[in-house]
């Protein structure tokens, strides 16, 4: 028989002696192929949606949205511009009534495209595009797939009547239904001919394609410049959109990266172990084999194919599996997003994630097998055990002349078995603690985002409430029972003017702000000065700003203020791109500048009381949203897959136990069966065990408390740092919480592995 | 009234063409105080008669009882029961557990769940009788082989029980330290002994000699 047969062989023969240990290691390693997969299904999926949407859709570098004008005269001022390729103009009407399916919806947005045709900033997905004629509707995918659309579906349009589905399209100038509002586009063309042609088409929005993108600052400035005519500027850049789609990922990736490689390590490192205990013992059989010539690289070749043969229909499995189940979620949230899914771009990924899956389990057998042996052969046969022993008795469990003692009897004894291979349990307690660490940090940013959802104060916000009320009402607003603070809150838009594609929300209160909206204070200190600023952190990052620079704002009316840094605030509002400064700065430049009185209720106020006496004084009193109020179905996204990666956390955690635990009793096989021939039931072994996963499980919940307080959690707070501040340490709810999953792991484990032991014939542990 | 009592063991090994009768009708009583030796050839089947003496295993066939309980017919659950309070077992390879010292290995079974009180009492008591003092504190791989084979004796005996059933208990060991460990099982008070070997010097100590062949339990008529 050929060497390479032979060690095929030998493999497929090691396989058969040992089945249960077999499927156990295919269990782990295709746990980890799934989490590897569910991580690139996830993780490409969003981390390059945004590169595929805008490719597929041909965005634009700049979207300028301005009061609606007419739409020659913004052709005009956008032909004044340097190095424009092409551009496009439509009109955004928003609230428009629209039904079909069943369905029914009064907020939708139409994008009336003023030139029907290609470089429309979307992607056609199914369908065409829409033409000059005809009463044609192209609907976007998030809305479609939502209500269930189909080709050729009629569409009902407030105005219009019925419409007709003749496409599908994704614009990632803006998030998909249900994440933002249901939008679909129309052809003015068409339109026109349909209810005869307007006599002043408007627009109030335009696209501009540059020929060199690197110009882009060059001709924001000279946008600002020609911009006269043109009310309520604001420009978006494709950089501008990527942190804003980005941002919403960006936490998810991190989480799914570093757990698909605390699982990779986890199977890579329990694989090992177990190939290494293995190994050890059949030392007495390798050293048989290489007293009669066996070569070191057929042994390690051997030992290397029944890794192979274990790992590869595990990881084909674990990968098919974890890629089929997420391949659905991950497309419903890019649709979400406007992005399209990776579909065959995938492919490349997930071969690679297979490949590791295969591979490490295959080199954690191989090592073993080849140190082992290298060994000398008289040694081999011997077969000497690797348990640590050896040297460095103790006299524990009594001294001469006096009465024997067993310490904790069973439970301490089954912590010593497991603490008798320290690498081992070492390495156990390290993925253990990592695991916990991480469900930890998954349960604090799930309570965050629940605080998020639901209490406007984890944002800063103190006020409640919003009346639609002039300045000179915020006296009579204060008399009102229930009312411990009013003031008029200013907001308008500005723009850097340095880079006027950062758009800046100007919020503005007379006296101190604090009292009504305090987000927190990253660096720096709170406004003092009339010509002082507090801005978000998002901002901050966007423009380079740090306490003490001067920020430069562009105001809607061409007029620029110019205030100095005091403080980095955290805001998710705008993603963080707010500034806060005194209204007396705000209101000399523009004194029309549009305000709401801000309400602070006192504590226990009666708010429906408020709200009445509010509406008396004519106010249309609005109740604060909170951050994540308009994204819940990204929240909801979110929290389904933190708790998918929290369950394949949990997982990871079952398996290193259940492995701990196996590889405890197969390799203390005389010692479990001499045990249960002096009477020791499953309860024996389950006291035994139950000692073995706490010697692991108490340290591991200890470092995995320590690590996420002192260092996971710091940590992704600081990469979300940028357009929010959020205190992922976790709390004592979650902490219990971890605590009792851990002990409820280690119980399945140990009854498991406790009930799998119990089983096997006594003699057959005594014959070992 | 006999402490161990087998009736019409029968037990085959394999099916088919490769089937085997190893025990064909086996019967043996045992009582307080008497040893008995079950002489036999390698693959003779002794083996497989202690484990179903004591429980270890099933016979296809037959009744065993030990201090008057009956082992056939009963489930998973009660058997190790019946193994801790009366029967203790010895054997060739000592199985002693290297993370505990040689007390402790005498200890274990009284931390057994369901285990008689009294259990640090007895264990002094042997390890004293067994002359084993000097050496309570020793881990297992600091002791000679007839230490080892002692200690593992004292866990035998630590739950005081009736039927002592010894594998080749000294076949890991020289003679002089076999003799040692043949003198200890041959005075030990009010148990019944059965010590299964192929070697007749070891049978030799033994109130009655038996002989395993062809499956049948046969009377050597070498006893004293």
């Amino acid at each position: 028989m050929s060497a390479p047969r032979s060690a095929l062989a030998l493999a497929l023969e090691g396989l058969r002696a040992r089945r249960r240990r077999a499927v156990l290691s295919g269990l782990g390693i295709a746990v980890a192929a799934a989490t590897l997969s569910v991580s690139v299904v996830i993780g490409y999926g969003l981390g390059t949606g945004f590169h595929r949407a805008t490719a597929a859709a041909g965005l634009p570098d700049v979207i300028v949205r301005f009061d609606p004008q007419a739409a020659p005269r913004v052709a005009a001022r956008i032909a004044a511009l340097p190095d424009v390729a092409r551009y496009a103009l439509r009109l955004e009407v928003t609230n428009v009534g629209i039904g079909a399916r069943g369905h029914q919806r009064g907020d939708a947005v139409a994008e009336v495209l003023d030139a029907p045709g290609t470089h429309q900033g979307y992607a056609v997905l199914s369908g065409h595009d829409l033409g000059d004629r005809g009463s044609d509707v192209l609907v976007e995918q998030g809305l479609a797939s939502a209500w269930g659309l189909a080709l050729g579906d009629p569409f009902y349009v407030d105005g219009l009547g019925p419409q007709r589905v003749v496409g599908f399209a994704e614009g990632p100038d803006d998030v998909g239904y249900p994440l933002g509002k249901p939008r679909f586009y129309l052809s003015r063309p068409a339109i026109d001919a349909q209810l005869g042609a307007q006599a002043d088409p408007r627009v109030d929005l335009a696209e501009i394609w540059l020929r060199n993108p690197a110009y882009l600052s060059e001709v924001l400035v000279q946008a600002r410049a020609t911009s006269f005519g043109l009310h309520d500027i604001r420009f978006a850049t494709r950089s501008g959109l990527r942190i804003l789609i980005d941002q919403a990922a960006g936490i998810v990736i991190d989480l799914l990266v570093a757990l698909s490689l605390i699982a990779l390590m986890t199977a890579g490192v329990m694989l090992a172990v177990s190939a290494r205990a293995e190994v050890q013992r059949r030392l007495g059989a390798i050293g048989v084999r290489r007293a009669v010539g066996a070569t070191r690289a057929y042994l390690t070749v051997a030992h290397a194919l029944e890794a192979t043969l274990v790992a590869l229909p595990a990881a084909s499995l674990g990968v098919l599996l974890g890629g089929l189940a997420t391949v659905a979620p991950a497309g419903r949230l890019e649709t979400m997003l406007n992005e399209p899914a990776p579909r065959w771009a995938l492919a490349g990924p997930l071969l690679l994630a297979w490949l590791a899956a295969v591979l490490i389990p295959s080199a954690g057998a191989a090592w073993p097998a080849w140190r082992a042996a290298g060994r000398p052969v008289a040694r081999l046969l011997r077969g000497a055990d690797v348990a640590s022993s050896g040297a460095g008795a103790t006299t524990r469990g009594g001294v001469p002349g006096s009465s024997p003692r067993l310490r904790g009897g069973l439970v301490a004894l089954g912590a010593r078995m497991v603490a008798a291979r320290r690498a081992r349990l070492a390495v156990t307690i390290a993925t253990l603690g990592l695991s916990a660490a991480f469900v930890l940090l998954l349960l604090a940013l799930a309570s965050e985002l629940s605080s998020l959802e639901t209490d406007p104060g984890a944002l800063g916000k103190r006020y409640a409430l919003t009346a639609a009320l002039p300045p000179s009402a915020a006296a009579r607003v204060r008399r009102i029972p229930g009312v411990l603070a009013a003031a008029p809150r200013y907001e308008v838009q500005g723009a850097d003017s340095f880079d006027l594609g950062e758009t800046i929300d100007v919020i503005a209160y007379p006296g101190d702000h604090t009292t009504f909206e305090a987000p927190a204070l990253v660096s720096g200190r709170r406004l003092r000065g009339g010509r002082e600023a507090e801005v978000g952190a998002g901002l901050a990052t966007a423009l380079g700003l740090t306490e003490g620079s001067t920020l430069a704002l562009a105001l809607a009316d061409g007029s620029e203020l110019r205030l100095r840094v005091a403080g980095v605030v955290s805001s998710l509002d705008d993603d963080g791109r707010v500034a806060y400064i005194p209204a007396s700065a705000l209101l000399g430049p523009e004194p029309a500048a549009p305000s709401a009185i801000a309400v602070v209720l006192a504590p226990g106020a009666d708010v429906s009381t408020v709200l009445a006496a509010l509406t008396r004084l004519g106010a249309a009193p609005t109740p604060v949203s909170t951050a994540v109020g308009r994204g819940v179905p990204l929240v909801d996204v979110l929290r389904t897959i933190l708790r998918a990666i929290a369950i394949v956390d949990g997982l990871v955690c079952l398996y290193a136990l259940v492995q701990a635990c196996a590889l405890t009793v197969q390799e203390r096989r005389p010692a479990v069966a001499v045990m249960r021939a002096g009477g020791g039931g499953v309860g024996a072994i389950v006291r035994l065990l139950a000692g073995a996963a706490l010697a692991i499980v108490t340290p591991a919940a200890v470092i995995g408390v320590l690590l996420e307080r002192g260092v996971l959690g710091p940590a992704l707070s600081h990469l979300a740092e940028s357009y929010a501040t959020l205190p992922l340490g976790a709390g004592p709810a979650e902490i219990l919480a971890v605590l009792a999953g851990l002990a409820l792991v280690a119980a399945v484990a140990v009854v498991s592995v406790a009930l799998d032991a119990a089983r096997e014939p006594v003699i057959r542990g005594l014959a070992t | 009234m006999s402490v161990l009592e087998a009736r019409s063991l029968v037990k085959t090994i394999g099916t088919g063409r490769a089937l085997r009768t190893l025990l064909d009708g086996v019967s043996l009583s045992v009582g307080p105080g008497e040893l008995v030796a079950v002489l036999g050839r390698s693959g003779s089947g002794k083996s497989t008669l202690l484990h179903l003496l004591g429980g270890l295993d099933h016979p296809d066939a037959g009744q065993i009882s030990v201090a008057g309980e009956e082992l056939t017919g009963r489930g998973r659950r009660r058997l190790p029961a019946i193994r801790m309070r009366h029967i203790g077992f010895v054997f060739q390879q000592f199985h002693l557990i290297d993370e505990l010292t040689g007390a402790e290995n005498v200890l274990l079974p009284t931390r057994l769940p369901g285990a008689p009180a009294g259990g640090a009492r007895r264990a002094a008591e042997l390890i004293e009788r067994l002359g084993l003092e000097p050496v309570t504190a020793h881990r297992p791989h600091e002791l000679s082989g007839g230490e080892q084979q002692r200690f593992a004796l004292a866990r035998a005996l630590v739950n005081g029980p009736e039927l002592i059933l010894a594998d080749e208990p000294t076949g890991s060991l020289d003679v002089e330290n076999g003799d040692a460990v043949l003198g200890l099982l041959r005075d030990l008070p009010r148990r019944a002994v059965v010590i299964v070997t192929h070697e007749p010097d070891t049978a030799a100590i033994a109130d009655r000699v038996l002989r395993l062949a062809g499956g049948q339990l046969l009377a050597d008529g070498r006893g004293p």
